[in-house]
């Protein structure tokens, strides 16, 4: 009986070795060596491994993170850098060939990285894959990404949520401002800077709402101050229609985010706001009021 | 079985604490409060607001029309930091009671003595003495104090007759607010109000950056009446910004009058384009030859920049700063400065004088005598007649930004002054300036009379005139290569 599996085993190994992509596991040797110019080298491996019948999504993915356009040839000098829009296109075919897999990996590892240039050719998949691929299963693992525990995760879905969300804002802000419930106070934060960063006036109510529960009789019912902040910030950047909000907020005496407010408005220009703050001006100044009592 | 019914045991115990404490943590935190003795509502104030400002109270809400604290003439939106309560003294048993209340909580008082000025008395801990005995009815004197205590420390002598205990006291919650006036029930009380100086101070950098000439007078009012340095500040540096835009009208009247927000760069003066470029107004494309208004306070500048301009020159801003450039009417010298800079940006011939009297006051700090010699040179050939005679005067430091200021004017009446005092001076340090003055006008005499004192220098290898002269003609050789 052992032998038998030892048999099969074999028989996998074989098969398995055979089946590898080997310009692939070349290209992926040369980026973990030493060697000079290795990732241009490892590009040109990637390129070739494209042309092997397996294992062309991932070849494609590394084409995207890693700087390639005109790949290296021995004894040559000339290397020209890859554009954002052609690495986001090769890291949106590895995802045409094994879509789950790349999806998460895109959004939970690629946009973590250091480099922008790998974040923008991320976006830059993300994008296709939202006009072109499976547009409900992306924006579930965006929703995941940002309701997630860890700090990276939130904040890339908030970006790519912002840059998504200026070309189809219907769609993405009332998603958005659901998020403005979630429990998780980091959430609601990244759900409103998003909010900000598409600048679409349909979330203008949500984020009035929000701003204006500092006032509320119960503390439950009082959103944090420092999500109510940036509702004021990305009121700010929506400008246009959410002036009169703004403007309501310099207007109520007990508001903490007046400063924030006027700030926003001062960036805004619109001279609608030159009336409430003279009014701010004429305020009283610090004084001593004696109340008769008896 | 017995461990299960222990647990279960337990949470029946939890189950019973659970509402109770819900109801203490989760809804007992009201913030609001209808105070029905002084008939308004009164709100605590943000708690992320006592942390960014470090300021406390509870906020006015609303007040109900002819109760007390309308007729006391208190406004919605005053942010209550501080209840004082006046105790008056008539008998040694109103004193006793009045400094027994006073004490209570926060340890201290204030006492009020006959003919003296207020001392404020706080005990180290609850219940300990203070030290004092009183005596008398109607007039009530000090008849003993003892030593080592908190009245031996102040000013107190026995004979002092005692006039009142006022007790002043910190609101910073709405739990203290209602504690403090529950307390208080005959007498009179007042109620010290904070100005939110931040968000004031926030309108007014607004209001400077709108570019909006409504602006102008109450920011003139705030900046002439307003006890705050901090707020002064901010209001003239508004102003300032307001000259700033508003001379820059031509170039926005040419916007204006197009109708339009980007036109040929090289159609619009250069040096305006130049500054409405750096206060990013707007953005110049010297390749495509545009000049184009940064939305949206470019964009929206154009229609108010008129108004603004006019204002700015009708009205009193100028005589406003040649005022305050004094140092013995404005004592703090950021403000001085930001007036200079309004001066050299609008350039009244009127303020020859007053910035001729701040060049000449040895009083004053040299940097700030300096810019007002830039102002002057600033203004130009109209200030030349005056920036000579200052130049004739004793003092070096006077002589020395005379003379750079009449460099920076340039013109053949400061030339040849600058150049005769070249010829016959021999301070060291006026010489410097003096060469440098004659190089920046830079025409033919001048290259002459440098040229002369290079010759009158030669020998004297070691001289640091010498060695400036001859950076000064390798400038000169860059420029004309």
């Amino acid at each position: 009986m052992k032998r038998l599996w030892l048999a099969f085993v074999l028989v996998f190994f074989v098969v398995g070795c055979g089946t590898q992509n080997e310009n692939l596991a070349k290209g992926k040797e040369l980026i973990k060596s030493d060697k000079r110019r290795k990732e241009e080298r490892a590009v040109r491996e990637f390129k070739l491994a494209l042309q092997q019948p397996i294992d062309n999504a991932e070849a494609h993915y590394l084409l995207g993170f890693y700087n390639s356009q005109e790949f290296y040839e021995p004894n040559t000098t000339d290397w020209e850098e890859a554009s954002i829009s052609e690495r986001g296109r090769h890291m949106f075919l590895a995802y045409n060939e094994e879509s789950r897999k790349y999806l998460e990996r895109l959004i939970f590892e690629t946009l973590r990285d250091d480099d922008l240039d790998i974040q923008n050719a991320a976006l830059e998949a993300l994008k296709r894959v939202y006009t072109q691929g499976d547009r409900n299963r992306l924006i579930s693992q965006l929703q995941k990404a940002i309701k997630s525990g860890d700090n990276r995760d939130r904040h890339s879905a908030h970006w790519v949520f912002g840059h998504l969300g200026k070309d189809d804002p219907s769609t993405l802000v009332p998603i958005l401002v659901k998020l403005l419930d979630h429990r998780r106070t980091e959430t609601r934060l990244n759900a409103v800077k998003a909010l900000g960063e598409i600048g679409s006036e349909e979330a203008i109510p949500a984020l009035a709402a929000l701003i204006e529960s500092g006032s509320a009789r119960w503390k439950r019912d009082r959103e944090e101050p420092e999500v109510r902040q940036l509702a004021v910030e990305s009121l700010g950047k929506i400008g246009g229609a959410a002036v009169p909000e703004l403007i309501k907020i310099v207007e109520n005496k007990g508001s903490s985010l007046r400063v924030d407010a006027i700030r926003a408005l001062a960036t805004l220009g619109d001279e609608k706001v030159v009336a409430p703050l003279l009014d701010a001006l004429k305020e009283q100044s610090s004084r001593d009021v004696l109340i008769p009592l008896n | 079985m017995l461990k299960k019914i222990i647990r279960l045991g337990k949470l029946r115990h939890f189950v019973g604490i659970l509402p109770l404490f819900t109801l203490v943590f989760g809804f007992g935190c009201d913030n609001r409060h209808y105070d029905d003795r002084l008939q308004m509502e009164v709100q605590q104030l943000d708690s992320d607001l006592m942390n960014r400002w470090a300021t406390s109270g509870v906020v006015v809400l609303d007040v109900a029309s002819n109760g007390p604290a309308h007729k006391a003439q208190l406004e919605t939106g005053e942010l209550i930091s501080h209840v004082i309560v006046e105790y008056p003294v008539k008998s040694a048993g109103d004193f006793n009671s009045a400094m027994k209340k006073a004490l209570d909580e926060d340890n201290n008082l204030i006492l009020y003595l006959k003919d003296k000025p207020p001392i404020r008395i706080a005990l180290r801990r609850r219940g300990d003495k203070m030290g004092l005995s009183v005596e008398g009815n109607g007039t009530v004197r000090v008849n003993q104090i003892r030593p080592g205590t908190p009245a031996a420390n102040a000013d107190i002598q026995v004979g002092d007759i005692v006039e009142k205990i006022v007790d002043e006291r910190n609101i910073y919650s709405l739990a203290d607010y209602k504690k403090t006036l529950g307390k208080v029930v005959k007498h009179n009380l007042t109620f010290r109000t904070s100005e939110l100086i931040g968000v004031k101070i926030a309108a007014v950098n607004a209001l400077g950056d709108l570019g909006d000439a409504r602006a102008l007078d109450p920011l003139i009012d705030l900046f002439q009446n307003s006890h705050e340095f901090s707020l002064r500040k901010a209001a003239i540096s508004s102003l300032q910004r307001l000259v700033e835009l508003s001379v820059l009208n031509d170039i926005f009247q040419e916007f204006q009058r197009e109708n339009v927000n980007q036109l040929p760069a090289d159609s619009l003066q250069a040096n305006q384009l130049e500054s409405a470029a750096i206060l990013g107004l707007l953005t110049v494309d010297r390749v495509e030859n545009t000049a184009t208004l940064k939305a949206p306070f470019g964009t929206q500048f154009r229609h108010r920049s008129e108004a603004l301009y006019r204002s700015i020159t009708e009205g009193q801003i100028a005589e406003l700063a040649q005022q305050y450039i004094q140092i013995q009417v404005e004592p703090e010298q950021e403000i001085r400065r930001a007036c200079l800079s309004i001066l050299g940006v609008l350039k009244p011939t009127s303020a020859i004088d007053a910035l001729v009297t701040v060049l000449e006051n040895s009083a004053e700090i040299p940097g700030i005598r300096f810019q007002a010699g830039l102002a002057l040179s600033q203004i130009g050939e109209p200030a030349v007649d005056a920036l000579i005679t200052a130049f004739e005067k004793e003092d070096t430091s006077t002589k020395d930004i005379a003379a750079s200021a009449l460099g920076g004017i340039g013109g053949n009446k400061a030339r040849d002054r600058l150049i005769s005092a070249l010829e016959t001076t021999d301070e060291a340090a006026i010489l410097l300036t003096l060469v440098d003055a004659v190089a920046k006008i830079g025409d033919a005499p001048s290259i002459r009379a440098l040229e002369r004192q290079r010759e009158r220098y030669q020998q004297d290898a070691d001289s640091g005139l010498r060695i400036f002269l001859d950076e000064v003609f390798s400038n000169l050789a860059k420029k004309t290569m």
